[in-house]
């Protein structure tokens, strides 16, 4: 579903682009050992929806549990703290062991997002399974999308 | 409006590019500790489950691979998108000195915990210093 955004990435500018064309031949994406793919910069990853009576923002944070997250909205901006321990490298005696690898983000963490407006935060709502949340904040009840009737005359 | 967009949906460009971005994969981010008898493989996979993550090993070449599983309501339109991919998949080459049969994983909110045990024959040992 959200991969409907790269539709507008790809679209018809992109066709008179020779060279990234050329580019994107030589290395084609979606390769295993792309570099862009892994997540850089921002801990957690955001994902923001709509429907038609809500918004609903998806927030892709691994490892944290339920009470990890603190969700704050405040003038129609969302803002995300949290905080995500490191794996511990120590050993028992307090040596530390060797680390090959280190792209996972640790530490504290706060992001905000603005959203649209016509929300209603007094009736969002927020769950969480396998290390994503999802917070749903429903549209005000004048803002959803009404059908109007035509009357016979 | 919606109309629009569905019915374009249908030209034979377009579905092209669907089936293309339908494989559209993540690299998950991993962190790689040594400890003292094992090799820890921590995985971000954020919204990967028991039942749509699948770990193989063939020929020392472990590969992660791991549907999102989100359930989303039907008539979403996407507003702003990071995360643009259904799935995490990855590969590590391992080395000899891994017991491969005795590779365990775990899966806690997202993170998967993979423990690599060396063989015997490569663990550290520390060697006493025999009093004279």
């Amino acid at each position: 579903m959200f991969d409907d955004l790269k539709r507008f990435e790809t679209g018809s500018p992109r066709q008179f682009d020779w060279f990234s064309q050329l580019l994107d031949g030589f290395f084609p994406d979606g390769n295993a050992m792309d570099i862009r793919a892994v997540p850089q910069g921002s801990f957690p990853m955001i994902n923001v929806a709509r429907s038609d009576d809500a918004v609903r923002v998806y927030v892709f944070a691994a490892g944290l549990a339920h009470s990890d997250l603190t969700i704050d909205i405040q003038d129609n901006v969302l803002t995300l703290r949290g905080k995500r321990d490191s794996v511990t490298s120590g050993n028992e005696d307090g040596s530390s062991r060797p680390v090959f690898r280190r792209e996972r983000a640790s530490g504290e963490f706060v992001r905000a997002i603005a959203l649209p407006d016509g929300l209603d935060a007094e009736r969002a709502e927020a769950r969480h399974a396998h290390g994503v949340f999802e917070i749903v904040l429903p549209k005000r009840e004048e803002l959803k999308p009404r059908r109007i009737d035509v009357q016979a005359a | 409006m919606n109309n629009v967009v569905r019915s374009s949906n249908h030209s034979p460009l377009l579905q092209r590019g669907e089936e293309q971005r339908s494989q559209e994969t993540l690299l998950p981010a991993v962190d790689i500790i040594e400890e003292s008898n094992a090799l820890k493989l921590v995985a971000d996979m954020p919204g990967v489950t028991n039942e749509t993550l699948k770990i193989e090993l063939d020929n020392n070449v472990l590969s992660l691979e791991g549907e999102i599983a989100l359930n989303m309501p039907e008539g979403l339109s996407a507003l702003h998108a990071e995360v643009r991919g259904q799935r995490f998949a990855r590969r590590f080459n391992l080395s000899h000195e891994v017991d491969s049969d005795a590779i365990t994983a775990t899966l806690v909110n997202g993170v998967l915990t993979l423990t690599l045990p060396k063989k015997d024959s490569h663990r550290t040992r520390r060697i006493e210093v025999q009093a004279a």
